[in-house]
């Protein structure tokens, strides 16, 4: 009887690690909204960048995807300080490895991207294509590194039209870009959102248990 | 018969035990963020901590974000040994268990 009581409380210090550190590799802060977030930022730039605006400074259209971009880094930067305030989530070792994977997407963006437009030897077709195999590339290794299929997915759909782009007209171009950034910005975005309130409402039942 | 192994007793406590358990998924982890997780009081999370540090398995800093304190704990290489070895110890015990139950 005793040697069973001893037992179950072995097992329960066994079960409290295990939970406790998947409780801890789990606590990854909200980033879903910055899918989001960027997926409308493209629909300005682009909006922006295609005469669709008037005025002193909407009508500069080629300060469309810096201002934009950069203003969105910004936005992004300040809203995540305002949202992290409080008891945030420690740093796990995946969340730095995601968060590396985009930086590293994003300066590779801009230093590609910077000097095809000022060289002039970057024509529509050619950006869509480096951004969308970019954007796919980061997708992809977030995908395989969290195991999440539906992002791996959207890193799919941005390699096709990656490929799309490049032998279609600049039209079919644009269109395939616009509908990614619906498919795989705004609504992956949506339902990454919906997926983390989910979790954290199952975490918190948990801990209330 | 083999000797059995002796349990490490700063980590058996339960709480001394969730919080390096927490400790060993992150880099490091805010008081707040500690306490949240644990659903402990300041009082007891502190103290209990407060062994941790004095048996070297977690170290602890202070910083001040926005002006305000924040006192972050992270687990210390010691700490990763000790649990790490609590837990065979563990699951040896447990193994004994089944085989002469």
């Amino acid at each position: 009887m005793e040697s069973n009581v001893k037992d179950t409380e072995l097992t329960e210090r066994l079960e409290l690690i295990a939970n406790m550190m998947a409780e801890g590799r789990r606590s990854t802060t909200r980033w879903a909204w910055t899918i989001v977030l960027w997926g409308a930022a493209f629909y300005v730039a682009i909006a922006w960048s295609s005469g669709m605006f008037g005025g002193p400074i909407w009508g500069q259209h080629y300060m469309a995807w810096p201002v934009t971009m950069i203003g969105t880094w910004l936005l992004t930067w300040t809203l995540a300080g305002r949202m992290h305030k409080g008891a945030k989530a420690p740093k796990t070792t995946v969340g730095r490895a995601i968060m590396s994977i985009w930086t590293a997407m994003g300066i590779s963006m801009f230093a590609l991207l910077v000097p095809l437009g000022l060289s002039g030897r970057g024509d529509q077709q050619v950006c869509v294509a480096v951004v969308a195999t970019l954007l796919g590339t980061a997708n992809a290794a977030s995908g395989i590194l969290i195991k999440w299929k539906a992002q791996f997915a959207c890193a799919v759909v941005w390699w096709l039209v990656a490929a799309a782009s490049l032998f279609g007209s600049a039209t079919q171009s644009l269109i395939a870009f616009l509908v990614a950034i619906f498919f795989c910005q705004i609504v992956f975005g949506i339902y990454a959102m919906i997926c983390e309130s989910r979790r954290r409402r199952q975490v918190q039942g948990a801990a209330n248990a | 018969m083999p000797e059995l192994p002796e349990l490490n007793p700063v980590i058996h406590g339960k709480l001394r035990l969730a919080l390096l358990s927490l400790l060993s998924g992150v880099d490091e982890a805010e008081f707040t963020w500690l306490r949240e997780k644990t659903g402990s009081t300041d009082g007891n999370l502190g103290a209990q901590l407060m062994k941790l540090e004095e048996a070297g398995y977690v170290a602890m800093k202070k910083r001040f974000v926005l002006r305000k304190p924040q006192t972050l704990y992270r687990m210390t290489e010691k700490g990763r040994a000790a649990l790490s070895e609590y837990v065979e110890a563990l699951k040896q015990l447990l193994g004994n268990a089944v085989i002469s139950g």
